[in-house]
């Protein structure tokens, strides 16, 4: 379903030169930090309760008391969008971190033990590919119900392959350098194999692929809110919100809409950029 | 493509079957056991313990799930998809009428995708300089573009401001269709334009880069000439698996683009059948599109493989 | 228009600021180069890696990497490069030049068939109709001897050897009639029997077509050999330009004669009395066979090694020499444990060591007695560990309870041991050379004090000289600690230098074997002869093994003359070594 399925989730080169220019790096590093800051600090900078109806005009235009305007029930916007910054920006967290651990440690075990636990793994990842994310996600919910817990471990799932086909790759190839086979030809223990050689060859890697997977994640769980199969209304995660102000875009009050669309593509624009970073960083490591 | 390349292709196959066998047990089994039909069924009305029972019977609840499993695929095979709890109508019914729109749209997105993804990548790796820059920037902005945003964005800008293509429905034949999906395509295309210029930039420029195009230029070669029997034919494996992938990914994500442009296609019935945990109509749609990814990609597989014969090759286990 | 073809004019080539300092400014990489070739002339030019011998030929042909520049003049039979419109150069080049790289394979591309690419510029630069181009692809193929023409025209490169590959870029070249080719490395990816047969192409076709040759090559010897004049380059400059048949004589510049000293064969080792000591390891009828895909795609068996049988005595040291596909390396793993033996025993005093060692401390007891130097030394350290790091987890596995003194102290021992300054402890494999690296991997694997140490082609990635050095230490340690050495290699001059020991290995077999002198020096098997005779050295003239029909070629072509040999049938096809037919 998302990008993050078509490629292993890597960022092509140009991305990565991108990444050598430093002020661009700065700027997302910064925005970054306060979006995060809005995520933790969010309902406490709020200038009005996210829930309160009527604290202005309905679909009122921005202006001083209301720096992103008002919806169409007249709650304020900008305490909104910080109301709802943690789920936005928390789920998609909980998501890169369950297919990381999962997708990791499926992939180090398949490339080490290799023969059939490593087909009994490519035929489970195969099989959890061949279901596109969104479709996994809709799965959940007719399951489950509507709500973010099921879009979450449905999407945790559903990114299995990405992590795991990276990682199985890259631990089969250090797995087959000599330096592996000297170490075992030394008599050092399969644990310390393991966990002092391979498991920190590959730590660079995943935390690449976590970073770019974050804002994959982030895309993908706002789309099934706005498809209305994640969090529900009133609550004001960004892609409800997106969704419920598509009404008022035709009566020529976009605010409602716009400005949490604005905040998730400016966030994942910022990610990427860090993300590239962090890929060349992994892949200076690696050479 | 010879025998060689062939019987790989054919093993391969069988995997894609194994694949798809064992995703329709997943989505089967996974509603089945988890969801409450009864709820589903009856609409919410506190059902009597006779009319449960009458349901059980008629939906075949009671039966091991591998006997429910069974005459589920068996129905499927033979072209009877069950009937929706919701709608109390065949499913067929419900999907037949919406599958063409979705179809189109899909096609229609896959256009402008390959036209603009891959005709950017290629001038951005051939110019250099200001126009690979601003293909840069322009497709990094693109990448963070989801569905979603540049939908609303459309419905703004084309529903308020500017009014040149509708916002609203699908239309009443095929030019009027096509008129009604132009946003919606556009708004499923934008992030998969940007990927795929950009898997097709690097593609490129890896070429340009590669020593046999070095040999082909001391050779004295036409550039034009190099670029088309060199460098643009040993990119193309590359831009069509991720071309292929994006594609099959498609008739999944348009839902997002049917629902915010009130498209009455496969998506926005496979959304709302959710929403309602329709389960037959979700069953089936699911497995349509699990199918329509693994076959898409199979194709593609196979292109490639006739591209390059070594890739159908399995890897040797060392 | 003068004699000289070729000429480099002071040139120098500077590359392009690193992008992580951009501040430094472009950092000159060749120095001043000036070589003049003439025409019909073969001039070597001769370095390590590093050297700028590649970068020069590359100016030349108008391949250097992007953001690369030159200063000085490149002149092609008169014409400076820098001066000609841009269509004229192109088409210089792609007439009056041909060039051949190292790696054919990487040259080629890999989606077209070999007559695609044969036909490709005779067809787009030289306007053949397609069927004339086709018919003289064909016969061209004939001429650098590969085997049934018709059919190599329709496959693609990963279906050929390298060194059939390297004959078609030959061919492919010579489809232009260029007076000049600039051959970069060109055998240096092939076995040694192979180098000889394509040496022996370069050597007719220069005979036959009144080619000017340039030549770049690590190999002294071998330029030498097939060379004219030979230029030695270190560090960018050309240090010395010497006549080839008198350059051991008149060689005066230091780097030179470490260069030539290399690729002397060095003297027999003193042989040692075998003692009457039972033999530390003993392997018998080993065999090891992989399942591979063939080319139709179904699975086959490849016997990797067959009935492999010998000795190694306590403190000797045994050379397992063979080209490429011998089973040599596969053999030193079945061994180490690294592979599990189909059949066969090995014993290592006394113990049967045929199976892989299960769990840790089964591997650590044989940890003791065998240890393993692999051919890459970058690939074979942990890139993350510093030298210090490595080594210390090497000892600690046998000194579980060793103080962190004590280790420290054990470290420098092994530091020392292997000549390696202290002060390097805390770098990491990256900021190493290859030779500092390949001590730190002999410095862990003496770190166990085993008694047996195998090399598997340990010194092969390294430059000659620094060969020599290791080759030297591994010497001394085993005088100093009495391991025994089992040495893989593929160059017999090396395994002279070392071992008193040889069994020969090709295609899996053991062709012969015996105290080392005996073998090299008076061989009985017909391929351990020709194996000998492929090394290059002085007044050699390199031969084809397999009748090609250039013998039936006009003795006399100039440049201006198309040799279409009056026949096309192709040649009896003879199966060959170490090639796909």
């Amino acid at each position: 379903m998302s990008v993050a399925q078509l490629a292993g989730g890597r960022v092509p080169r140009v991305a990565r030169r991108a990444a050598q220019r430093e002020w661009l790096f700065i700027v997302a590093a910064v925005v970054l930090l306060g979006i995060v800051v809005m995520a933790l600090f969010g309902p406490l900078l709020a200038p009005y309760d996210p829930d309160q109806l009527f604290v202005g005009p309905s679909n009122g235009a921005v202006s001083a008391s209301h720096i992103m305007g008002t919806d169409d029930l007249g709650r304020d916007i900008f305490s909104r969008v910080l109301s709802g910054a943690a789920a936005s920006v928390f789920a998609p967290v909980v998501v890169v971190v369950l297919s990381g651990v999962l997708g990791a440690t499926l992939a180090v075990v398949a490339a080490w033990f290799g023969g059939w636990v490593d087909g009994v793994s490519n035929r489970i990842i195969d099989v959890i590919f061949a279901i596109p994310g969104l479709v996994l996600a809709i799965l959940a919910v007719a399951m489950f119900g509507k709500g973010l817990v099921a879009p979450v471990l449905a999407l945790s799932i559903a990114y299995l392959p990405i992590v795991s086909r990276l990682v199985r790759g890259g631990a089969r190839a250090e797995l087959g350098k000599p330096y592996m086979a000297a170490l075992r030809i030394q008599g050092v223990s399969s644990g310390a194999i393991a966990f002092r050689h391979l498991v920190p060859a590959l730590l660079p890697m995943i935390i690449a692929q976590s970073t770019i997977g974050f804002g994959y994640a982030m895309l993908d769980l706002a789309a099934i809110s706005f498809l209305g199969l994640g969090a529900q209304p009133p609550a004001s995660d960004w892609g409800v919100m997106i969704s419920a102000g598509q009404a008022s875009l035709l009566t020529g009050a976009p605010e409602q809409s716009v400005f949490p669309a604005l905040l998730v593509v400016v966030t994942v624009l910022a990610v990427n950029i860090l993300g590239a970073r962090v890929t060349a960083w992994a892949e200076g490591k690696d050479s | 493509m010879n025998r060689a390349t062939i019987r790989p292709l054919l093993g391969k196959l069988g995997g894609l079957l194994l694949t798809l066998f064992l995703a329709s047990v997943v989505i089967f089994a996974a509603l089945q056991l988890t969801g409450d039909p009864i709820a589903a069924i009856t609409g919410g009305v506190r059902p009597t313990p006779e009319l449960i029972e009458t349901i059980r019977a008629q939906y075949h609840l009671d039966d091991p799930i591998w006997l429910q499993y069974l005459r589920w695929l068996g129905g499927i095979v033979t072209g009877d998809l069950g009937t929706s709890f919701v709608y109390k109508t065949p499913v067929v019914d419900l999907i037949a009428p919406r599958i063409g729109i979705t179809v189109l749209l899909v096609l229609y997105t896959v256009v402008l995708i390959v036209v603009f993804g891959i005709g950017s990548g290629i001038l951005a790796a051939r110019r250099g300089g200001a126009t690979d820059k601003a293909v840069l920037v322009a497709t990094s902005v693109g990448v963070a573009l989801p569905t979603f945003v540049v939908a609303i964005l459309l419905i703004w800008l084309f529903g308020r401001e500017l009014g040149w293509f509708p916002v609203y429905g699908a239309g009443e034949g095929l030019l009027d269709n096509l008129y009604h999906l132009t946003l919606p395509a556009i708004s499923l295309s934008v992030l998969y334009i940007a990927y795929l210029s950009r898997i097709t930039r690097g593609a490129v420029v890896a070429q340009l880069g590669s020593e046999h195009v070095d040999t082909a230029r001391v050779r004295g070669i036409p550039s034009e000439q190099i670029f088309r029997r060199h460098v643009f034919l040993n990119a193309s494996p590359q831009v069509l698996s991720i071309s292929g992938a994006t594609i099959a990914g498609l008739f999944a994500i348009s839902a997002i683009a049917e629902v915010a442009f009130g498209i009455g296609g496969l998506g926005s019935l496979l959304t709302e059948a959710a929403a309602r945990k329709d389960l037959p109509v979700v069953q089936v749609i699911s497995l349509m599109l699990v199918a329509l990814f693994v076959v898409v990609n199979a194709v593609v597989d196979v292109i490639i493989a006739a591209i390059d014969p070594d890739s159908a090759k399995p890897r040797r286990n060392a | 228009m003068s004699d000289l073809v070729l000429e480099l004019d002071h040139l120098s080539i500077a590359a392009p600021a690193p992008l992580a300092a951009p501040g430094a400014g472009p950092r000159t990489i060749v120095h001043d180069v000036t070589l003049q070739v003439s025409a019909g002339e073969s001039v070597g030019l001769v370095g390590e890696s590093g050297s700028g011998k590649t970068l020069s030929v590359r100016s030349v042909a108008g391949l250097l990497p992007a953001g690369f520049t030159t200063t000085g003049a490149i002149r092609v039979e008169g014409h400076d490069l820098a001066q000609l419109p841009k269509a004229e150069l192109r088409r210089l080049r792609a007439t009056r030049i041909g060039m051949v790289f190292q790696t054919p394979r990487a040259h080629l591309n890999p989606l077209r068939t070999i007559g695609d690419f044969m036909t490709e510029a005779l067809i787009a630069v030289a306007k053949e109709r397609p069927d004339a181009a086709r018919r003289r692809a064909v016969d061209l193929l004939a001429e650098v001897g590969i085997p049934d023409p018709e059919r190599r025209m329709r496959q693609r490169p990963a279906e050929l050897s390298g060194g059939l590959l390297q004959r078609v870029m030959i061919a492919a070249t010579l489809a232009m009639d260029p007076p000049i080719l600039l051959a970069d490395e060109i055998t240096t990816a092939l076995d040694v029997t192979t180098q000889e047969e394509v040496m022996a192409v370069i050597a007719d076709l220069r005979k036959h077509r009144d080619l000017t040759l340039l030549f770049i090559t690590h190999d002294l010897a071998l330029a030498g050999a097939v060379c004219d004049r030979v230029a030695v380059m270190q560090h960018g400059r050309v240090v010395e330009t010497l006549n080839a048949a008198t350059m051991r004589q008149d060689a005066t510049d230091p780097y030179t004669k470490r260069l030539l000293s290399a690729s002397l064969p060095g003297e027999v080792s003193a042989e040692r009395p075998t003692d009457a000591a039972d033999p530390v390891l003993v392997v018998q009828s080993l065999r090891k066979v992989f399942s591979v895909l063939s080319p139709k795609g179904r699975r086959e068996e490849f016997v990797a090694v067959d009935d492999v049988g010998f000795r190694l005595e306590p403190g000797g040291s045994l050379g397992i020499v063979g080209e490429s596909g011998s089973g040599k390396s596969t053999t030193a793993r079945v061994i180490c444990g690294l592979e599990a033996a189909d059949a066969g025993t090995v014993l290592v005093k006394g113990e049967d060591w045929t199976k892989a060692a299960r769990g840790t401390k089964a591997r650590r007891h044989r940890a003791r007695i065998a240890q393993m130097v692999f051919q890459d030394p970058y690939q074979s350290l942990d890139r993350r560990q510093t030298v210090r790091e490595c080594l210390s987890e090497a000892v600690a596995v046998h000194r579980p309870r060793a103080s962190r003194v004590e280790l420290t102290a054990r470290v420098d021992e092994l530091l020392t041991a292997v000549t390696l300054d202290l002060d390097l402890a805390g770098q990491r494999p990256r900021s190493l050379s290859g030779g500092q690296r390949q001590r730190v991997a002999i410095a862990r694997a003496l770190a166990a004090d085993p008694e047996i140490l195998v090399l598997d082609e340990a010194v092969s990635a390294l430059d000659v000289t620094t060969q020599v050095e290791i080759l030297t230490l591994l010497d001394r340690i085993r005088r100093e600690t009495g391991v025994a050495l089992l040495m893989i290699s593929h160059d017999l001059t090396t395994v002279r230098r070392v071992c008193d020991q040889v069994v020969v290995m090709k295609s899996g077999r053991v062709i012969e074997q015996g105290p080392i002198a005996d073998v090299l020096d008076d061989p009985r098997a017909d391929y351990t002869r020709t194996l000998l005779d492929s090394i290059p050295r002085e007044g050699w003239v390199p031969r084809r093994r397999i009748p090609t029909r250039t013998a039936s070629l006009p003795a006399v072509a100039t440049r201006a003359t198309r040799i279409i040999p009056a026949e096309s049938v192709a040649p009896e096809s003879i199966p060959r070594r170490g090639e796909k037919t």
